[in-house]
């Protein structure tokens, strides 16, 4: 209800930078008012903070505004009423593979509003939510834990399965994914079947920033294919969706000549919503990479010349990319208000 | 022969005392590095639950090039002695921390106790190695095994690793 009201204090579009095209227009007009985006962003106090805004980058704040420390990683609960974020002290460098291990675990409101510490410097690595929003879920070197939060107990403990680095809860609470090691590779990510522990990967090779599609069926992620040319055979990183069992594999958006990272829908599914940027590891050691969204309709979608990309993919589809201010990690939760705001917390 | 020239010219200003003491004092640093290195075990014997000398006997594939991703990489290697803890069988799977670079300098944030004064992996080469297992237990990074086909069994992790030849 706070992000809520503290977003309708402005009107859509309030502060939006001006449209390139009619349709990029379209696009922001129509995302404008579907819920908010958290990221973290260099802010003027030359540290890592959190901002708020408008899907179409409007009512953009700065929530937390710390100079003595940086902050970065947002999620929103899955009802938008929560946030949960590593803060870190000023000076620290983000590191794009590591940052679930650094700083400590804030909770706070959704508009960032009393932001608490939940344990130390370290403690509760890769913390994610629950799909009810009342525990969290962490990645140690010995296993999984799942803590509940009213009463910071371990509820749940099992094998990690290989999973090093970004493990997330499906919606309907019945896997999770990370990027593991599998079958002798690394970064490949996995589907944990959450009842039976049981694991299977996903997509191999070169992948990570996995996120679940609210059909808790598909996964978005980011992947740098083998046998790219580009940047002297390196590649560059570009945004995929796989089914959880891995048999379907689909290029969302790329670029040759960026790198895609961050990927997340919207909450209904309709919209992409990533950062693209020119090196690779989204930026987060610099000041990030601009955000961008798209409708998940015009994919799969190839920007630019991208010669190679397009020959690798020539049935793909156009659209317009809405591109926002320079962050990293976004996420997007379409907010409640009133009377069903409130049924939903009783349910909480 | 000119630079020794010049020396000469140069110590023809100095007394015979002067030369001496100064003779005596270079080479006493040599003498004191080798009592220092002799007093001074190696943190091979003081770091992880086993400790081994094997001999590596195969590097598998070529090191991933991979900027910005720390990785480990699994080998291959054939132990000769045990010197603490117990291993299964004389063939073992040990992974390194981003085995491109020095020992002494494999060491960061994510990873900060290993070390040791090997500088390059080549097969053949004989370690005296601290380990743990199993490798999850230790590290939570990227792990390249060329071995998952073939070998299910434990790996372990290299938290120290001496030259021994």
């Amino acid at each position: 209800m706070a992000v809520f009201l503290a977003l309708s204090l402005l009107a859509p579009g309030a502060f939006a930078q001006p449209p390139a095209s009619p349709d990029i227009d379209t696009l922001a007009k129509e995302v404008a008012d579907k819920g908010g985006l958290v990221y973290g962003a260099r802010s003027e106090n030359g540290t890592w903070d959190l901002f708020l805004s408008r899907p179409d980058g409007s009512q953009r704040r700065n929530i937390t505004n710390t100079p003595d420390a940086e902050e970065a990683a947002p999620r929103f609960s899955p009802n938008g009423t929560r946030l949960l974020y590593r803060r870190m002290k000023r000076g620290t460098e983000i590191n794009h593979d590591k940052w679930g291990f650094q700083g400590e675990l804030i909770l706070a409101g959704g508009d960032g509003s009393n932001p608490v510490a939940f344990g130390g410097e370290g403690e509760y690595p890769w913390a994610s939510w629950s799909p009810d929003g009342r525990q969290v879920v962490c990645l140690f070197p010995k296993g999984i834990k799942v803590y509940d939060l009213n009463s910071n107990s371990v509820t749940r403990e099992f094998a990690r399965q290989g999973i090093y680095q970004q493990l997330f809860w499906s919606p309907d609470g019945k896997w999770f994914c990370g990027v593991a090691n599998n079958q002798g590779e690394s970064w490949t990510v996995v589907r944990v079947d959450a009842a039976s522990g049981e694991v299977n990967p996903a997509r191999k090779y070169q992948n990570c920033t996995p996120d679940w599609h609210p059909d808790s069926n598909h996964i978005i992620l980011s992947s740098r294919p083998a046998g790219q040319p580009g940047a002297r055979g390196y590649g560059y990183t570009q945004l995929w969706m796989v089914s959880g069992d891995g048999a379907e594999q689909q290029l969302l958006y790329g670029e040759d000549g960026s790198h895609i990272y961050g990927g997340a829908f919207s909450p209904d599914g309709q919209y992409v919503i990533f950062t693209k940027g020119p090196k690779d590891g989204s930026g987060a050691e610099e000041a990030g990479a601009p955000i961008c969204i798209i409708r998940t309709k015009d994919t799969p979608m190839i920007t630019g010349e991208s010669v190679e990309l397009r020959k690798l993919h020539p049935a793909t589809k156009s659209g317009p990319v809405l591109t926002l201010e320079k962050g990293w990690e976004p996420h997007w939760a379409y907010f409640l208000s009133g009377e069903k705001e409130r049924r939903q917390r009783k349910t909480e | 022969m000119s630079t020794m020239s010049t020396v000469s010219t140069e110590l023809g200003i100095l007394t015979r005392f002067e030369v001496l003491s100064a003779c005596l004092l270079a080479l006493l640093p040599c003498v004191g590095c080798g009592k220092t290195a002799e007093s001074v075990p190696s943190k091979v014997s003081q770091v992880g639950t086993t400790e081994v000398t094997a001999v590596l006997e195969e590097v598998r594939g070529e090191f991933v090039n991979r900027a910005n991703y720390d990785y480990a990489f699994v080998m291959k290697y054939k132990v000769k002695a045990v010197h603490r803890g117990s291993v299964e069988g004389d063939t073992i799977y040990v992974a390194h921390y981003n085995p491109q670079k020095a020992r002494s300098s494999a060491a960061d944030a994510r990873v900060p106790d290993i070390g040791g004064n090997v500088t390059r992996f080549r097969p053949g080469d004989v370690h005296r190695i601290a380990l743990e297992a199993p490798i999850d237990d230790y590290y939570m990074g990227g792990i390249i095994n060329r071995y998952f086909d073939e070998y299910k069994g434990v790996i372990y992790w290299a938290v120290w690793t001496d030259d021994a030849q």
